[in-house]
């Protein structure tokens, strides 16, 4: 008994020597004086990528962003000054592991510990949701993240510092329903989508498209992220007779899905796959599982030029990446691995705002030039403009279908506008 | 007189922890201040972790889900119905209509999680220690699945996003103040009311079935009563760290607490030292800092390549428990007794 007291007096001791001085001064609310993230020769910007984990396929994004920025920053801009008007660009990322909660506390450090102008492409949609409140009560700006949910360019009157890129979920959908009523009017139509907001928006759009022909889709089977076997829901939907299957899946779900259908014996006749599984790379995967005759044919979209394509072989553009890539990102970088590309895309239109953003930039002007956008965007596939005004908050709304075969997607018909 | 340096000492350190505690936000930048938040918050769940797995030798990886437990329950208590609809759920019609006090549903998400824990407990009692670690392991994988599920409840794969959080009753402090004091108060209750446990009856009991279950039965200790009750105390600390986690990060999806976090939960009681309660700190602040600052690590400025934090994270836990293989409070122990030895002789 006598330890208890002991430790208690202590303790009660210890409290009233120490309380009456922690409670004497609240935290200063730095009253900035300046842009925070902004000096005279630099301007600090950062993102949360999952550089591990499950997602870590996306880890050249940041790195193909890095590259690109370390190119500004050392070329003379046609102002005749590096970086942007002089400002060196310092880009601060950090690996979330693709765990929101991990990404609530890598922004914190960005915002307090780095200082940072803008929070700038972060990936994913549950991780961008999960930051934007703090950002938007902070009056931070949440710029050109890279996730394609709708609801960065929906939601904009209640989250007005936060937009989005790439061509929404429910756009490239719609893309796939108009496909189907015109190039195959008695489809039988089986959709394999993702449980979550990503699938579902995609099938939203997917019927949005279809409109009055709603009624050709004959099964949907949803799976869950975690699930290791699909083998349940494929058998159901062979066993639909449907001719037309859409694969509303991320990659590693979309190869093990197409592994599965080939093993059931279940060819259908034409399958779609959505632009976040179509890359070269996942379908060389499929390839070697299900064999190349399998997925060759598949329809998909994109909005970027597809880098290993042989038509863009010579494409200036391209070229450049490439050698940009090899003098300015990370060692033994593949250039054939499109997330570099997109890295640079995406890059390609930051540095356009922070220019737009005006010679003194503020994160208010930083959020007014994300309104006026109006650019054509060399990385992207010709025709394709990024355009955005007040009441417009989706920078890309235009894509292209593509179709698979020799190992990779080449782009054909019409542009397409999504909204 | 033997008998009094060590409380003398023990005593001592204590006030001096709890003045540093109370003390820090003064010294330390507002993102800090949230590390510390964190810290206090593992340190809850490891202290709940070490109950289970130190002072009763049950092993479980599935202490994720249940800190998810208790972060889905206060985030729900919180959102109510109103909130729910506010954000574009549907939501189930159990919830209740308008929603609470985050401070409030901190004991009620810990009451919940702690009866959860007990019933998991119950069938757990049949189980051999490796074959229990598995069953817990399942839990903690198949958790996200099920909050999936449940959409109505969790807001499905998407998650909740819970109002920014701030100081309640009108105080006049800020609000990394007001959650680093909310973590760390609570902390500290919980802290006392574990060592109250652990040194008295019940923790005789614990120890005494870790240290042989058939030797423990043969002295009158049931197994069954003090197997759940571990179990339920275990799971009840681990539901109020996950509400206080949600509240913290203002947000929740399945994601929030992987499998991943089970596996560095018992890693980090393991630094901290089995059956010590002090050294639960350091698991704590091992369990926060390590995965951030081996990212970049900020002393050496190397030039490590983005992905090497989990490799770091992995070797740095390979050499403390090489080197340290009694956990950080064997290694305070062996600094210390010499000291308290020196006092003993003194007095």
């Amino acid at each position: 008994m006598n330890r208890a007291l002991l430790a208690l007096a202590a303790v009660l001791a210890a409290l009233a020597v120490s309380i009456p001085g922690a409670f004497g001064r609240t935290l200063e609310t730095a009253t900035p004086t300046a842009t925070p993230g902004v000096t005279s020769s630099s301007i600090t910007i950062g993102g949360t990528f999952p550089l591990s984990g499950p997602a870590s396929l996306y880890a050249p994004i940041p790195r193909g962003m890095e590259a690109y920025f370390n190119w500004i920053n050392s070329r003379k801009g046609p102002d005749g000054r590096k970086g942007i008007r002089g400002r060196q660009i310092v880009w601060k990322y950090y690996d979330d592991g693709y765990n929101p909660a991990q990404t609530v506390q890598l922004t914190n450090k960005l915002i307090l510990e780095d200082k940072i102008f803008a929070d700038v492409g972060s990936l994913g949609t549950e991780h961008n949701q999960a930051i934007r409140p703090l950002l938007n009560d902070r009056k931070i700006p949440q710029i050109l993240v890279a996730t394609g949910a709708s609801y960065w360019g929906l939601q904009h009157k209640q989250y007005p510092w936060t937009i989005g890129w790439q061509p929404d979920y429910i756009a490239e959908g719609r893309a796939y329903g108009l496909w189907i009523t015109k190039n195959a009017a008695n489809a039988k139509i089986a959709v394999f989508y993702q449980n979550d907001d990503y699938g579902k928006d995609y099938l939203r759009g997917l019927k949005i498209g279809l409109g009055a022909k709603k009624s050709l889709i004959v099964s949907e089977q949803s799976y869950e992220a975690t699930d290791t076997s699909y083998a349940s829901q494929l058998a159901r939907q062979k066993a639909s007779g449907a001719n037309t299957w859409v694969l509303l899946s991320i990659p590693t779900p979309t190869v093990r899905a197409l592994a599965t259908a080939k093993a059931l014996n279940w060819k259908p006749d034409t399958i779609v796959i959505n632009s976040v599984s179509a890359i070269d790379s996942v379908m060389a995967a499929v390839a070697s599982r299900a064999g190349p005759e399998y997925v060759n044919g598949a329809i998909s979209s994109g909005y970027l030029k597809n880098n290993n394509n042989p038509k863009y072989s010579n494409d200036p553009i391209v070229r450049r990446y490439q050698a940009l890539l090899a003098q300015y990102g990370p060692s033994g970088a593949d250039s054939k691995n499109g997330f570099y590309f997109y890295g640079f895309a995406k890059a390609y239109d930051v540095v356009k705002l922070l220019y737009n953003a005006g010679k003194n930039p503020t994160r208010a002007s930083l959020i007014k030039a994300t309104q006026s956008m109006n650019w054509v965007n060399p990385y992207m596939i010709k025709g394709i403009k990024v355009k955005t005004s007040k009441t417009d908050h989706f920078p890309i709304s235009q894509l292209k279908l593509a179709r698979y075969g020799n190992g990779t997607f080449s782009e054909f018909g019409p542009l397409i506008k999504g909204r | 007189m033997r008998r009094w340096a060590s409380p003398v000492l023990q005593g001592l350190v204590l006030a001096a922890a709890v003045v540093l505690i109370v003390l820090l936000p003064r010294f330390t930048s507002e993102f800090r201040l949230g590390q510390f938040t964190y810290v206090g918050i593992y340190f809850i769940a490891l202290l709940g972790l070490n109950i289970l797995t130190g002072y009763n030798g049950q092993i479980s990886l599935g202490h994720a889900a249940f800190m998810a437990i208790g972060g889905y329950t206060a985030a729900i208590l919180i959102l109510g119905q109103k909130g729910f609809e506010l954000a574009g759920h549907d939501p189930a019609q159990v919830i209740p209509e308008h929603g609470m006090r985050a401070l409030f549903t901190i004991p009620i998400a810990g009451l919940v999680t702690g009866v959860i824990g007990y019933l998991f407990g119950l069938p757990a009692l049949r189980l051999a220690a490796v074959s229990l670690a598995l069953a817990t392991l399942a839990v903690a994988v198949s958790f996200p699945a099920l909050a999936k599920r449940f959409e109505h409840l969790t807001g499905g794969g998407g998650g909740l996003s819970l109002p920014l959080p701030h100081a309640p009753f009108g105080w006049d402090i800020s609000t990394p103040h007001w959650l680093y004091y909310e973590a760390w108060v609570t902390a500290a209750i919980l802290f006392v009311v574990a060592w109250l446990l652990v040194r008295g009856r019940v923790g005789r009991a614990w120890r005494a079935i870790r240290d042989g279950e058939i030797a423990a039965v043969s002295s009158g200790v049931s197994p069954a009563v003090y197997k759940t009750l571990a179990f339920g105390i275990s799971a009840a600390y681990a539901g109020v760290a996950g509400a206080l986690f949600a509240i913290q990060v203002s947000y929740i999806n399945p994601d929030t607490f992987p499998v991943t976090l089970s596996i560095l939960l018992l890693a980090s009681v393991v630094i901290g030292g089995l059956s010590s309660l002090s050294g639960v700190i350091v698991g704590a602040l091992v369990l926060e800092f390590l995965p951030i600052y081996a990212q970049a690590p900020p002393v050496l400025h190397l030039n490590f390549a983005k992905q090497a934090g989990p490799v770091v994270f992995g070797f740095v836990l390979m050499v403390i428990v090489l080197l340290v293989p009694g956990g950080m409070a064997s290694l305070i122990r062996r600094i210390t007794r010499p000291l308290t030895a020196a006092l003993a002789r003194k007095a």
